[in-house]
């Protein structure tokens, strides 16, 4: 497995903002970790008859019955918004 | 006689008989919180005020003689990632710290109806996602047993307030191994159920094919008593199915199988001689007991570190500061996202985070995500291979016994590692348990664990049950009541 990974660039698809110490950090936590993982690598199945999984029991979806449930109301929805504005949540302007 | 140390069924049968009333024990259970919370640091909120008027109703079902439930009046800690309608849910983040539940968790909603009493939120690693309650953004949670050492993780609140006898059980969810690990460093008893018996509806999502919730109890019948109340098919948890459980011989006729695998380096000494002492036991009751192998068990942690955090990567991408939670301001939203998420996760959050974004990334999805996906559905088949031979299968519950707080922070892997023998059973979706078995020279406690095919909860609790009568542990912390 490759070891080539760039820390900033993970943190953008993961939008978190890291510091330089800390990209330095979890730079080094990653490659060990990744390090340790590649034994996986050396596991040889016989892919071609296993499918890929899902749930552990096999339960495969359902669709449910097109009915009216119960759920949170619109205010209890926004309850936990850190802003929001006539019933709607409110964030900055996607473009500068 | 200390009425916090006895079982579920005792206590009912004391309420039944008035011998005993609810808001006397809740009286007791908040005299010992008070006793225990400055140094073990097990809760993050105490209810004691709110749920006194619940206690007293309880009393009075009792005096009329129209209480149902074995669980009416049983004061139960819940796990601070499980959402408690109007009380705050933080998962131990500073993300959370605001976030007050607009519902209830479906096993919330179980728990309420049987009229259990509810004593608090108890501590927990950030998201769940650690084995020492250390990576709490709240403070760390100190062992009953001795408060140099860590309870475990990441439930390690829930086991240390039953532990101290600050609740008579608690709620944890085990991804992992996060509710046997704690079970088995406080000397209690663990149990996750099978996946999908417990709707997971109200559990803050870690990874979603692995959480599962369950109760940390003294006993392993107020295990049984709980799950029997919890599990059940939810229309909210497309995951959830129909509890139709499976007998499986639990009397002499069973078979016994000790995993070959985790008998072997990286197992302590200490966390094998529990494992021999039950398997003698058995054998000596007439049990056949045999060795089995599970090979790809050695490959656990390696497919447990992918499919963990690719599945954390995308159920915490919905902390980005607009429906609730933290806010961090920035001049776009992307930037105010980037800039929230720094501020809220903390250091093993954003760690799992990475990787798991990593593992799922354009180019290396088949690589990393892809092969552990294979090598999940060979650990399930391997599983069933073994299941066709025995009907349990035995291993320590932990390589060692509990570890210093701070001896573990400085290594990720090797934190990772104490959870070697637990995380199997999620990875299969079986049902696994901890039975506390012993005491180590440290005078801290250490369990066995048991597991058997999917859906075979009621015979493993029963099972169970046997082991437990014949090691008779009947030990608890000194100091806490």
């Amino acid at each position: 497995m490759s070891k080539d990974f760039d820390i900033k660039n993970i943190a953008k698809l993961a939008s978190i903002n890291l510091s330089e110490d800390e990209q330095k950090e979890l730079d080094n936590d990653l490659s060990i970790i990744l390090e340790h993982v590649k034994a996986l690598s050396d596991l040889k199945l016989d892919t071609e008859q296993k499918e890929i999984f899902i749930h552990p029991l096999e339960k495969e979806l359902e669709l449910q019955e097109d009915k009216l449930v119960e759920s949170l109301t619109h205010e209890e929805a926004l309850s936990n918004a850190p802003k929001s504005k006539d019933g709607k949540f409110v964030v900055p302007p996607s473009m500068e | 006689m200390d009425i916090t140390n006895l079982p579920i069924r005792k206590i009912n049968t004391l309420f039944s008989k008035k011998e005993l009333k609810p808001s006397e024990l809740y009286s007791q259970i908040f005299d010992n919180a008070a006793n225990s919370e400055a140094s073990l640091h097990a809760h993050l909120t105490l209810f004691e005020d709110e749920n006194i008027k619940k206690a007293k109703e309880s009393d009075s079902r009792f005096d009329s003689g129209t209480a149902e439930s074995l669980l009416d009046g049983i004061p139960i800690a819940i796990k601070d990632n499980i959402n408690i309608k109007g009380y705050k849910t933080t998962c131990s983040s500073k993300m959370l710290s605001n976030y007050t539940s607009p519902y209830d968790a479906t096993v919330i909603k179980k728990l309420k109806e049987s009229q259990t009493l509810f004593t608090g939120k108890t501590n927990l690693d950030e998201f769940a996602m650690g084995s020492s309650t250390e990576n709490s953004a709240f403070g760390l949670t100190r062992n009953p047993w001795n408060t140099d050492f860590v309870p475990g993780g990441s439930s390690g609140g829930s086991a240390a307030s039953v532990g101290a006898r600050s609740s008579i059980a608690a709620l944890g969810s085990d991804t992992g191994g996060s509710i046997r690990q704690p079970a088995s460093f406080c000397g209690l008893v663990g149990f996750k159920p099978t996946y999908g018996t417990v709707s997971r509806y109200g559990l803050i999502a870690f990874a979603s094919s692995l959480d599962q919730i369950g109760p940390i109890t003294k006993t392993v019948d107020d295990s049984r008593i709980i799950f029997s109340a919890i599990s059940g098919d939810d229309p909210r948890d497309a995951t959830s199915i129909v509890n139709n459980q499976v007998d499986i011989p639990s009397g002499k006729s069973a078979k016994i199988g000790v995993i070959k695998e985790l008998m072997e380096d990286g197992i302590s000494d200490e966390a094998k001689n529990e494992v021999n002492k039950v398997t003698e036991i058995l054998k000596s009751n007439g049990y056949e007991v045999k060795e089995i192998s599970i090979p790809i068990i050695e490959l656990a942690i390696s497919i447990y570190y992918l499919i963990a955090p690719a599945e954390c990567s995308a159920n915490l991408a919905r902390f980005d500061g607009v429906r609730y939670g933290l806010r961090v301001d920035g001049n776009t939203s992307y930037e105010m996202m980037e800039n929230t998420r720094a501020e809220g996760f903390g250091k093993e959050v954003k760690r799992r985070i990475l990787l798991g974004t990593y593992a799922l990334s354009a180019g290396y999805y088949d690589e990393y995500y892809g092969k552990a996906l294979q090598a999940r559905k060979e650990m399930i088949d391997e599983f069933t291979k073994a299941f066709d031979e025995v009907d349990y299968l035995i291993s320590p519950t932990t390589p060692t016994q509990a570890f210093k707080a701070g001896e573990k922070t400085s290594n990720p892997l090797e934190m990772y590692m104490s959870d070697l023998c637990t995380i199997p059973a999620n990875l299969a979706g079986l049902p696994a348990i901890s039975i506390p078995t012993g005491i180590t020279n440290e005078n801290l406690p250490l369990g066995v664990q048991v597991m058997s095919r999917a859906l075979s909860d009621h015979s493993l609790l029963n099972f169970s049950e046997i082991i437990e009568k014949e090691i008779q542990f009947n030990q608890q912390p000194k100091g806490w009541v």
